[in-house]
């Protein structure tokens, strides 16, 4: 008799272990689509508990949106220091995941491993540029910021909506204040916010009333149907899943279109949800960095090391 | 899936009917020795009940193992794990002769870290205390360039930020920037004297930018830190729109006396850096630009040790009368010999530090009287 209750102890051991382990992973990964909660507090990620038995009553934090930022880059002496500060803000920031496309037809070693110690979530890509589009004039990074949208919707087409998640596309020289992913975390489909030192001004941004945006205050060519910067909005994934056709053009984009004709394919000036405090803070700056003084490199007797800058 | 088997045998002297479901056993004779017996019950017990125990054992056990598995790398890819299905799948066919490659390996090793997002991070008691000193002054790039180096800062512990403004008075701006950051800070200012002489707002320009902040602030220290007091401390001089890796923090903190290391883009070069022998010591500096200078290095290239700072009360910049390019020695002449730098960043092969330049932004459409308005704080 004992040894029969023994066996079948030991039968049901296994299955008993089992269901214990996957109630723990269920209670410990982040639940299924939750809704886009209220006004970002300072994102905490918890450290992941692996109790055995969990506590029945613990309900998981609902989970923040991940925010996607969509930086394009290419080679130049200042590369690795725009993209190591533009890291630094970055790791500040719960739940953000970088999506970072390189102009060049490879792989860029600099790249590689900048990425492999970055210390946030990235993904690097890269797509080339043509070679005719590489003049003054005509608008740039669209074939990366392109490529960076076609990752993230296959990414996410076997996913059932809805599908939390906000993109915005990072310039890789602008300043970023971490307020401002507070802001764009509650983001339900298009949000805008106002910019600094752009256009030609100290700041350019969406006139507000009423908790609508009714008007741009730009500096340059205010006629256009969407008149904001490239870092002046961040879209829901949800908004750019369910726009599949929804790129950044070349053809026809005259310059300074780039971000309205891509809005106006997913968005109307109604529906724009201003943040910042209805559009009246600068929490985004267009810095953009000197070219380097490199007069005194010599053309003979190189360096007998070669460092990476 | 045999010892399974065999360790349930081996319970039972009787292997057959004590566990009641028929199971077979396959390794281990019945004890009696009568082989007959033992074929011939295996041959009678019905095949499929066989299956079904075998299975039975044999599952829960495989299925333990993979989700363990899971459950011990799940904290640390619960994230990702998504990221890891993508690269088997084919790309989606319209868009041409592009290549978008994931780099699957490179997000799994990015993850090491499990950040928790309280800034900043907890004082130690342990580490030295790194004073970063920061002249500033007002222009319209001014609250971006903190904001940055702020959001650099606020990775490393035990840092206590010294900003000192160009000012007469210290401005809003900066105190309510000061305070939302969270660092721990010391707000000063002091007013480079202006040259009234000139039309305008121009400082005198005798006096090199920066100068009359810098040594204000190592009055500061001076006055607050005893010279006896054990607390270790490195004091470094970061400009405002530099740009600093994380790594350059930890190799200064375990600085002696003043320790030294390349800066990039300074000198019109890709880097200037400090000649390093063989044994480890500094003895002459790789530079273009007046390379027999006492220290050809730049503002952002070395750190002090505070212990050192302290014990030289005399130790300031020179306000007048430098050369070009001479600032740091004058400081450093007071406090150091060759002998004594330290080389840092693997000695002195790596660039941990940008002196970046941010161009001044274009505000022509603000026309004379100023377009935007001035109270929106940019």
């Amino acid at each position: 008799m004992k040894s029969l209750l023994f066996s079948r102890f030991l039968l049901l051991l296994p299955w008993v272990l089992i269901v214990i382990i996957v109630l723990d992973i269920d209670s410990s990964r982040a639940p299924l689509p939750a809704r886009v909660p209220s006004g970002g507090g300072a994102g905490r990620g918890e450290p992941r508990s692996s109790a055995a038995r969990p506590p029945p009553q613990r309900r998981p934090e609902a989970a923040l949106p991940t925010i996607y930022a969509i930086t394009p880059t290419y080679s130049r002496p200042v590369q690795k220091a725009e993209l190591t500060r533009l890291a630094n803000t970055f790791r500040q920031v719960a739940r953000l995941h970088w999506i970072l496309v390189e102009d060049a037809a490879a792989r860029s070693e600099l790249v590689t491993r900048f990425v492999a110690g970055a210390g946030l979530p990235c993904t690097h890509l890269h797509v080339p540029t043509p070679r005719r589009y590489k003049r003054p004039g005509l608008p740039r990074a669209t074939e990366q910021r392109n490529a960076g949208l076609a990752w993230l919707r296959q990414r996410h087409q076997h996913l059932p909506p809805p599908q939390p998640g906000v993109l915005f596309f990072a310039d890789d020289d602008n300043t970023y204040s971490l307020e401002l992913f507070q802001e764009m975390r509650t983001t339900r489909k298009v949000s805008v916010w106002p910019v600094g030192l752009v256009g030609g001004r100290r700041y350019e941004r969406p006139v507000v009333e009423n908790g609508k945006v009714v008007g741009w205050y730009t500096g340059w060519r205010a006629d256009r149907p969407f008149a904001i910067d490239m870092a002046g909005f961040a879209v829901s994934l949800q908004v750019i899943l369910s726009h599949p056709k929804a790129v950044f053009k070349r053809r026809g984009s005259q310059p300074g279109m780039q971000e309205s004709d891509f809005l106006k394919q997913i968005t109307t000036v109604e529906e724009l949800e201003p943040k910042a405090n209805n559009c009246t803070k600068v929490l985004v700056w267009h810095t953009r960095t000197e070219k380097v003084n490199l007069a005194n490199e010599p053309k003979y007797h190189l360096d007998t090391v070669t460092i990476e800058v | 899936m045999a010892w399974s088997v065999m360790g349930l045998c081996g319970e039972s002297p009787n292997p057959g009917p004590s566990l009641g479901k028929g199971v077979a056993c396959l390794c281990v004779p019945a004890t009696q020795g009568n082989e007959e017996l033992w074929v011939q019950s295996v041959l009678e017990m019905p095949k499929r009940r066989d299956i079904l125990a075998i299975v039975l054992i044999v599952l829960p056990w495989t299925l333990l193992i993979t989700v363990w598995h899971q459950s011990t790398i799940a904290p640390l890819l619960a994230v990702h794990k998504d990221d890891g299905g993508d690269s088997q799948r084919d790309l989606a066919a319209g868009l041409d002769s592009k290549e978008y490659c994931l780099s699957e390996r490179d997000i799994v090793e990015v993850v090491r870290t499990e950040y928790v997002y309280t800034r900043p991070p907890p004082w130690s008691d342990t580490l030295p205390t790194i004073h970063v000193i920061t002249p500033t002054y007002s222009r319209p790039v001014q609250k971006a360039e903190l904001t940055r180096l702020a959001n650099t800062l606020l990775h490393v512990p035990n840092l206590h930020w010294i900003l000192v403004e160009d000012s007469q008075r210290r401005t809003p701006l900066i105190t309510r920037l000061l305070r939302d950051t969270g660092l721990n800070y010391t707000h000063l200012n002091v007013e480079t004297p202006r040259n009234y002489k000139l039309r305008g707002d121009m400082r005198d320009p005798r006096i090199p930018r920066g100068t009359m902040q810098r040594n204000l602030a190592l009055r500061w220290l001076r006055e607050t830190f005893n010279k006896n007091s054990s607390q270790p401390g490195i004091v470094y001089f970061a400009d405002d729109d530099n740009t600093y890796s994380l790594e350059l923090f930890e190799e200064m903190r375990s600085t002696r006396k003043v320790s030294v290391w390349p800066v990039a883009f300074v000198g019109g070069l890709r880097y200037e850096s400090p000649h390093v022998n063989a044994a480890g010591k500094v003895y002459g500096w790789k530079t273009v630009f007046d390379p027999h200078r006492p220290f050809a290095i730049d503002m952002a290239g070395f750190a002090v040790n505070l212990r050192l700072i302290l014990h030289r009360p005399q130790a300031y910049f020179k306000l007048r009368g430098v050369k070009g390019g001479y600032q740091e020695s004058s400081l450093l002449r007071e406090l150091v010999t060759l002998n004594d730098l330290e080389p840092r960043a693997a000695n002195c092969t790596k660039i941990l530090v940008w002196h970046t330049r941010t161009e001044k932004p274009v505000l022509v459409n603000e026309g004379k009287k100023g377009f935007t308005d001035p109270n929106v704080e940019i």
